[in-house]
């Protein structure tokens, strides 16, 4: 009986010990922005509802986003951008499923800074391309700001610029990711 | 003759130019100035993308969308964009608003469970059966205001 009970009370311990050394980070309210300069025009946006979520345990990290919810400055360029270079209605969402690879090095416990390679395939219009980047993470009383960025060519990504238009729209376009994780479970 | 002809082409050139510099600077939709293309409950809007996101989408995204729906909670974590999220009969699906900064003080004095009537730009449903992580699903206005 004392056995069973010291089975039981060890396999206890193990569950509440994995449950509370692991978890996962979330928010519904990320940044992302994206930047395209030019000779000719400087073109940026911003969406602040950005879904994503990372694990302390695998390293895991993901964020799904509405193209349409990115919002420009300019009216007349915010409808081009999504009825004639991302079709935003057919492909209504960019998605990153990749992973932190020193999640292990981040002490969630402990206010501090730190960095790790990001990893991951980035969807967007159907196409998903390898990213790789360096995050920083910054814990602030059990909050986790995110920061990241990297550059993204449109064309890899099936987006159709018009020859006209083409001078206007950098190859090499900014994206910047910026969010605030509270703990969830 | 030549005059006329002349002024008459400088005429047309000028409201070329006009429309051009009009279109280019057009303003976003005034939400609070537009009708609602649609009058819907949060559990309905909820369900219709939930069943088929793609005709969803054609039906409702882009439009202006007249929302009632009982309060979950507010989101100010953003200051950017604050967001209250709205409940569905689905305990995995909700209807998240965002709200411009100078909204905020209607936001503010929102009670949770209280009912909502808002309008706003509907913009699709985020979240990916794929990403796991990520567990819920959103259906998302932006621009929104709060109807009294």
């Amino acid at each position: 009986m004392k056995r069973k009970t010291l089975i039981l009370t060890t396999i206890l311990g193990l569950f509440a010990f994995t449950n509370h050394s692991g978890g996962i980070y979330k928010t519904n309210t990320g940044n992302i922005s994206f930047y395209s300069h030019t000779p000719v025009e400087d073109i940026s946006a911003e969406n602040h509802k950005v879904k994503t979520a990372f694990s302390t345990e695998s390293g895991q990290l993901q964020f799904s986003c509405l193209i349409k919810d990115f919002e420009f400055k300019k009216a007349l360029m915010q409808e081009h951008f999504n009825e004639n270079y991302m079709e935003s209605t057919t492909y209504p969402k960019a998605t990153f499923n990749g992973k932190i690879e020193s999640i292990s090095s981040i002490d969630f416990s402990k206010d501090g800074t730190y960095s790790s390679k990001v990893n991951g395939k980035l969807t967007i219009k159907n196409v998903t391309q390898d990213v790789a980047t360096t995050g920083t993470f910054v814990v602030t009383n059990g909050v986790v700001n995110a920061k990241a960025t990297f550059n993204l060519n449109p064309y890899d990504y099936n987006v159709k610029i018009p020859k006209m238009v083409a001078p206007k729209i950098s190859e090499s376009i900014k994206i910047t990711i910026n969010s605030d994780y509270t703990h969830r479970h | 003759m030549k005059k006329i002809a002349l002024l008459s082409i400088s005429f047309v050139i000028l409201c070329v130019l006009l429309f051009v510099y009009r279109m280019f600077n057009k303003p976003h939709t005034n939400v609070k100035e537009s009708q609602a293309a649609k009058l819907i409950s949060a559990k309905q809007l909820f369900d219709y993308f939930d069943r088929n996101e793609d005709s969803a989408m054609v039906e409702f995204s882009d439009q202006i969308i007249q929302i009632n729906g009982t309060l979950l909670s507010k989101d100010l974590s953003n200051e950017l964009e604050p967001q209250i999220i709205l409940k569905t009969n689905d305990t995995e699906g909700f209807i998240r608003c965002g709200f411009k900064p100078s909204e905020l003080q209607n936001i503010e004095i929102l009670k949770d469970s209280s009912t909502v009537n808002l309008k706003g730009i509907c913009k699709g449903m985020n979240g990916d059966d794929e990403l796991t992580l990520l567990e819920d699903k959103d259906v998302i206005l932006s621009s929104s205001i709060i109807i009294e």
